[in-house]
């Protein structure tokens, strides 16, 4: 068995290359306990946070029409859109933000994130990752990080994206990949999630009975199970997987509909906000880690219309829902809410599409929970909203901070599968006014 | 034969050493002109050495070891603590220049005991990383010496590194716990031969196997094979480890049968182990096997029924040949051809009308074309690796209008017929000389290089110096808008009377869509511009009266851009070449070139054995040997011989018995997975278990089609980017083709793939589908009908089902389970009403009766053959047989039972795993 190349002679085992003689004690379960033993949670002392939600604009929104509003920038910058005070004294937000505005005190404004890739593959690779892409290595993303790191329950998916993400596992491998829904709730409506949710007629009963014919009839490699990784893994995964299937647990809490009205009122019944109630729910289940994707904000044309109609009613009502909502469950404090599209939008008005174009020099992420102040605006743009001023900070320095919350080294190393050792997040430095 | 060295042990070592004794014993037959040099641990073993030491062969590898240079020390590209190392030092200029530079230079001529180098890693001044040197040792008095003499660079005129010479060459133990100490001995180019053990480093490639020292002295760990690998200087040398599984080895092994070159290679290894390959596989278990591999389709049950009444002794050869020929065979491999030079849609952004899907469904189409007819491997690369958009002589607008053909809506011309594939040039991710160099050198050489980029490779021979030349031959190939077409394009968008407004994508768009309309458009291309200018004849004839070093750097500069070096191979003047890339193309098919053909037959024996024969299978590199070279040579060389036909390298590999042996073990060989004694189950790639899922539950007639047409197969969908049934290939780790690595095609096992098997309604609707083998074989709406025309027999299965769902209900109300009662309670009511219905049946009226349940065994009987022919490729054993037979008792519905029956097949793990 070859030890695959490192840059730095790092040795590495994962268990799929231990497969050589004299290696049959290497189960796939010993290696999972091994890993387990071995990794720690870095940092836990710091750690607030025990799940994380990820919402994903994507598209890009506008900064300036939502949270750096320039009220004070010439006409072709400006917008059409006014500001309106928040909850926090001297923080204006845009006038289509009220139910956000009216909690700001819950989470914090990071204004003038800056990058370069204004392309929508590369940016959203960027966001997702904390890590600037590069064309020899697919990274991770967060819920494959986050999955890996903090585990969960036996009965849940660790990793579920509503509907589906643009979160790869990358080089961690289709282990970490996200369980996408497929499909968002409807209000009211009984919810059926891919894979979780029975099949129609199908009862539990139903479900125990065939697997206990699974389980007589999979018999043909019994006397190799001990011995292959593959065999092992397979076992493992499949007791899983029903696990999950046959516990009330798993299928509740994708069960939106168990949720008392007055506590699902406020989310209103839009897509957005329904996918906002979802995640709560998962994560007080237990789901370490889920994201939300929300399309459309690539305003290059009729940017304030879509905006003040379509984009922002939805994303004012569910985000502040979620927010308020996971206060009053109890899990604000331990849950970390990271709010970003891949790139901001331009300052100047494209006059031509009365839109805004790409933009990744400066752009906004919202933060909330897991021990970030929230009511803070961090970081400034310029006049017209063009540039950051004072400390540029990356995405990969919102990524370190992110990972902080969780009790996650951003500095860890993994191994490639080729060996490389390469940190969760390469370039990052945590922004220590997020805590403060 | 190894010859085991007389050293028993470390103790003994370091006896030898205490006592300057010098160096072991030398291995017979490797004696040389030059006398080798003593270790310089003897050499230095005491004070007052006069010697001088090297700065290349001497100081820089010690530091090396001393672990200065490592990544999370001075090897940093930051360095650490204001002193930088290159990494795996191999930069010999700059880490000479760094120890002497700066601020705090770490050398110190003057005084040379006060020398940072020396007071840092005694820790005599803090030191972050520790202490790492002692006083009045042979390291200390190198370095010290070094200083002493003036801390001298190598200089250019300095020995050239030859080579690295290790002994013993081979290492069998007999028992756990034998040792052999490895000698090396460097070879400069002056002739001077030197024992650099105690300089190198080595690493063990499974330390499960053997273990090996700093000193490098092996110690047999366990049963099992591997190698020892010394680096020194540019020098990388593996040295085989055999540590026999059993007592089964020489004179003792038993004779087994070696039909052809590839068994005896195999055995040859096997022998040396003392495995025993398992007995060959079933009929049934090669014919599921074979097809998964070579078509990427799992067999149908009428083609299982067929293979096994065939009793023509031929008919294994004959189906090989007949499955070469499928449709099948050109779909899946041009998908794996697709994995491995990278064609994602993502990239494929061409800046023009050919956008990133259409591009990825031409490049495949032309794929697959080339795998159907058979072109030679050496040609199809070729094809692609010298390809420019235009053809030879072609204006912009005739190259325009043969594009512009190939996105007509109607009658649309072929892009498969197109003689070369300019798209792998064109990608995104594929445009600097960088990523081109890394690109290259994985698609096409199985090479990682990307380590080089950045520092001197540390398990392989590659250094920057060596990156660099290569991506050279890179520079003048280009993409964009061809030189002088701006003028044309111009005219001809005047003329489609495209708005000039239009720019990026929606130009693109609208291009596509004249383009789809049968209008001629513009494109981009990819070209490669003409030769620089000759270089000045004058300046050739100044140089030539230079001497010595000041020619060698005048010459780089004159000849800067000019050149180009093959990895391991010579420089070539590129700048009177049209094409530069002919060079790499005309090295790769070369005889003697070490990765062209090498890269190609491992990685089709990788797919056929799961594990290559250098594994991973894109990594061939000095520090990673084949497990079996002579057979990775046999296939390489036969591969050539047979001018590159691909054709002939599958024959060659699933004729084998080697490939036809049983998964089934035995206690030789059952925990090797890497010397092929016995077939290796593999979870089938995710293409192929998607398209497998959907044959299994097709209707026989259906799944013939789908084996014979490839409509709406998943091994022959172009596009990796997510879309229609991406989520189950997702889950199942198709590849992502993005990093330049064939790990981008994951075949590990996941949670989310047990949970689409079992739950997913893709997975279940496929079974339930309208039209599927279930629907035909147990109908519903006639299962209802029957259950309408109930006999007595169905009142008391009716009845038998009522209790049975009464247990649930408590069952489920003592779980509390809210939705699982509310469910179980309209089922009850509906099997009520049923019960109510039949007991008022209207005697005398026609019907047609009800099966009996002996009737319903019966025919339950054979579907459960049927079954597992469509999803294992084999009949159920007896005890099979008898548990679904039960399980229809315990349903009492034959439709359930043959549901649940299709169902758990499908999860078996049988299924999921070829094997």
């Amino acid at each position: 068995m070859a030890i695959h190349t490192t840059c730095d002679g790092v040795r590495r085992r994962d268990f799929l290359r231990v497969g050589a003689l004299g290696t049959s004690s290497v189960t796939l379960a010993n290696w999972l306990r091994w890993t387990e033993a071995a990794e720690p949670r870095g940092g836990t002392a710091r750690a607030k946070s025990k799940a994380a939600i990820f919402v994903n604009l994507a598209g890009g929104p506008s900064h300036l029409d939502t949270f750096d509003p320039k009220p004070e920038a010439p006409d072709d910058y400006r917008g059409e859109f006014a500001t309106i005070p928040t909850s926090v004294p001297g923080i204006h937000v845009s006038e289509h933000l009220p139910k956000l505005a009216a909690c700001m005190d819950r989470f914090a404004i990071l204004r003038g994130i800056t990058h370069s890739l204004a392309a929508h593959e590369l940016g959203s690779q960027y966001v997702n990752t904390g890590n600037r892409p590069i064309p020899s290595l697919e990274f991770p993303s967060y819920g494959a990080v986050v999955s890996k790191e903090l585990g969960g329950p036996e009965e849940l998916p660790l990793n579920v994206a509503i509907p589906r993400s643009a979160q790869g596992a990358g080089y961690l491998g289709v282990r970490y990949s996200a369980l996408s829904t497929g499909s968002t709730p409807q209000a009211g409506q009984p919810y059926a999630v891919r894979g979780i949710s029975l099949g129609s007629g199908l009862t539990v009963t139903d479900v125990r009975r065939r697997q206990r014919l699974l389980e007589d009839l999979d018999r043909t490699f019994h006397d190799l199970e001990k011995d292959s990784q593959l065999m092992d893994g397979l076992d493992r995964f499949s007791e899983q997987a029903h696990t999950i299937i046959t516990s009330p647990r798993a299928r509740e809490a994708f069960n939106t509909a168990l949720e008392s009205p007055t506590f699902t009122e406020p989310f209103g019944e839009s897509t957005f906000g329904q996918s906002c109630l979802l995640a709560v729910r998962l994560v007080e289940s237990g789901v370490p880690f889920v994201s939300i994707q929300s399309g459309g904000w690539d305003t290059h044309n009729d940017n304030w219309t879509n905006l003040k109609t379509k984009l922002l009613p939805p994303f004012d009502t569910g985000l502040a829902a979620l927010l308020v909502g996971l206060e009053q469950k109890g899990l604000l404090d331990s849950t970390t809410v990271y709010v970003t599209g891949e790139f901001g939008r331009t300052p100047k008005i494209n006059k031509e599409r009365n839109g805004r174009d790409h933009y990744a020099r400066a752009m906004f992420m919202l933060m909330a929970g897991g021990g970030v102040r929230g009511g803070q605006v961090i970081g400034e743009t310029d006049e017209k909203g063009q540039a950051p001023v004072g400390p540029a900070r990356s995405p990969d320095d919102v990524a370190a901070s992110f990972y902080r919350t969780l009790g996650i080294d951003p500095k860890k190393e993994y191994q490639t599968s080729t060996g490389r050792p390469v940190m969760i997040v390469r370039d990052g430095t945590v922004i220590p006014e997020l805590f403060g | 034969m190894t010859t085991r060295s007389i050293v028993p042990n470390v103790l003994a070592i370091t006896a030898c050493l205490a006592l300057g004794v010098g160096s072991m014993t030398p291995v017979a037959g490797a004696s040389e002109a030059a006398p080798v040099r003593p270790r310089i641990d003897t050499r230095y073993a005491a004070d007052g050495v006069t010697e001088a030491p090297d700065f290349r062969q001497h100081v820089l590898p010690l530091i090396g070891q001393l672990g200065c240079n490592g990544r999370a020390c001075h090897g940093s590209f930051q360095g650490q603590g204001g002193f930088r190392l290159s990494l795996f030092g191999y930069d010999f200029k700059a880490d000479h220049d760094n120890l002497l530079a700066g601020d705090e230079p770490r050398t110190n001529i003057e005084k040379p005991v006060d020398s940072l180098i020396l007071l840092k890693p005694l820790e005599e001044v803090p030191h972050e990383g520790g202490q790492r040197l002692e006083k009045g040792t042979w390291q200390y008095r190198v370095l010290l010496g070094w200083i002493e003499a003036g801390a001298k660079d190598p200089g250019d005129a300095a020995a050239r590194f030859v080579r690295l010479e290790l002994e013993p060459r081979e290492l069998v133990a007999r028992a756990k716990g034998d040792t052999w100490q490895l000698r090396a001995v460097a070879v400069w180019s002056d002739g001077m031969r030197e024992d650099v053990t105690p300089l190198c480093r080595f690493q063990s490639n499974d330390d499960q196997v053997a273990t090996i020292d700093a000193a490098g002295l092996v110690t047999a760990a366990g049963p099992g094979d591997t190698h020892v690998v010394a680096f020194y200087d540019n020098g990388v040398v593996p040295v085989p480890v055999v540590f026999p599984v059993s007592d089964r080895v020489g004179p003792a092994y038993p004779d087994v049968p070696t039909p052809t070159r590839i068994d005896e290679l195999v055995v040859d290894k096997l022998r040396k182990l003392g495995e025993v390959p398992s007995e060959p596989c079933t009929d049934t278990e090669f014919l599921r096997r074979v097809s998964l591999d070579i078509t990427g389709t799992l067999p149908t049950a009428a083609e299982a029924t067929a293979f096994t009444a065939d009793t023509n002794p031929d008919k294994r050869a004959r189906k090989i040949d007949e499955l070469l020929e499928r449709p099948g065979y050109a779909a899946w491999w041009a998908t794996k051809f697709c994995d491995w030079t990278g064609n994602n849609s993502r990239f494929n952004q061409n800046k023009g009308p050919d956008r990133q899907n259409v591009v990825s469904q031409l490049w495949y189409e032309w794929m697959k074309a080339r795998i159907e007819e058979n072109l030679p491997y050496d040609q199809l690369v070729e094809r692609i690796v010298l390809a420019k958009s235009r053809l030879d002589g072609e204006s912009f607008e005739d190259y325009c209008s043969r594009m512009s053909a190939f996105l007509r809506k109607d009658d649309k011309a072929s892009f498969a017929e197109s003689p070369t594939l300019p798209y792998f040039w064109s990608r995104s991710n594929f445009r600097t000389n960088e990523e081109r160099a890394l690109g290259f050198a994985y698609s096409f050489l199985g090479v990682r290089i990307q380590c080089a980029q950045c520092h001197k490779h540390p398990f392989d021979q590659w250094t920057k110096d060596d990156f660099d030349r290569f991506e050279n031959f890179f520079a003048r190939v280009k993409f964009g808008p061809g030189p002088d077409t701006k003028k044309p394009t111009e005219a001809m968008l005047t003329a489609l009377d495209v708005s000039k407004s239009l720019k990026g994508n929606k130009l693109e768009q609208e291009l596509a869509k004249l383009a789809g309309e049968g209008k001629v458009v513009p494109f981009s291309e990819t070209y490669v511009t003409p030769p620089p200018k000759p270089v000045d004849a004058k300046a050739i004839a100044r140089l030539e009266k230079q001497k010595g070093q000041e020619k060698e750097k005048q010459r780089s500069k004159l000849l800067a851009g000019r050149t180009a070096t093959v990895l391991g191979g010579e420089e070539s003047r590129i700048d009177e070449l049209e094409d530069p890339r002919e060079v790499l193309m005309d090295w790769m098919r070369d005889d003697g070139n070490p990765y062209f053909a090498r890269a190609i037959v491992n990685r089709v024996w990788a797919s056929y054995f799961n594990v290559g024969i250098v594994e991973p299978p894109d990594d061939l590199s000095l520090a990673n040997p084949p497990s079996n070279e002579p057979l990775l040579d046999h296939l390489a060389t036969g591969f050539r011989a047979h001018g590159f036909d691909l054709k002939w390298l599958h024959r060659e590999i699933v004729s084998s018995r080697t490939y036809q042996t049983s998964w089934r073990p035995n206690e030789t060989n059952r925990l090797d997975e890497r010397n092929f004694a016995r077939a290796v189950g593999r979870r089938i790639p995710a293409e192929v278990v998607y398209d497998a899922i959907k044959i299994a539950t097709a209707s026989d007639a259906e799944a013939a089609k789908l084996q014979s047409s490839l409509k709406g197969r998943a091994i022959a969908d172009p596009i990796v980017t997510p879309r229609g049934n991406a989520y189950a290939l997702t889950v199942f780790g198709r590849s992502i083709r993005e990093s330049n690595c064939d790990c981008d095609r994951s075949m590990e096992p996941g949670l989310l793939q047990s949970v689409f098997l079992q739950n997913d309604f893709e997975a279940l609707s496929l079974i339930d589908r309208q039209g599927g083998w279930l629907d035909g074989a147990v109908p519903q709406a006639k299962a209802k009908a029957a259950e309408r025309d109930a006999s007595v027999a169905e009142v008391r299965n009716l009845q038998a089902k009522i209790a049975a769902m009464e247990e649930e209900l408590a069952a489920a109300r003592e779980e509390g389970e809210k939705s699982e009662v509310k469910k179980i309670e309209q089922r009850l009511a509906s099997l009520r009403k049923r019960l109510a219905a039949a007991g008022d049946e209207v005697p005398g009226k026609p019907r047609r009766p009800a099966a009996t349940p002996e009737q319903d065994a019966a025919r339950f009987d054979e579907l459960v053959k049927e079954a597992y022919l469509r999803t294992l490729t084999r009949p159920p054993t007896p005890e099979e047989a008898g548990r679904a037979a039960s399980y229809l008792a315990e349903v009492r519905d034959l439709r359930t039972a043959t549901r649940d029956l299709l169902w758990a097949l499908l999860n078996t793990k049988e299924f999921v795993v070829n094997h």
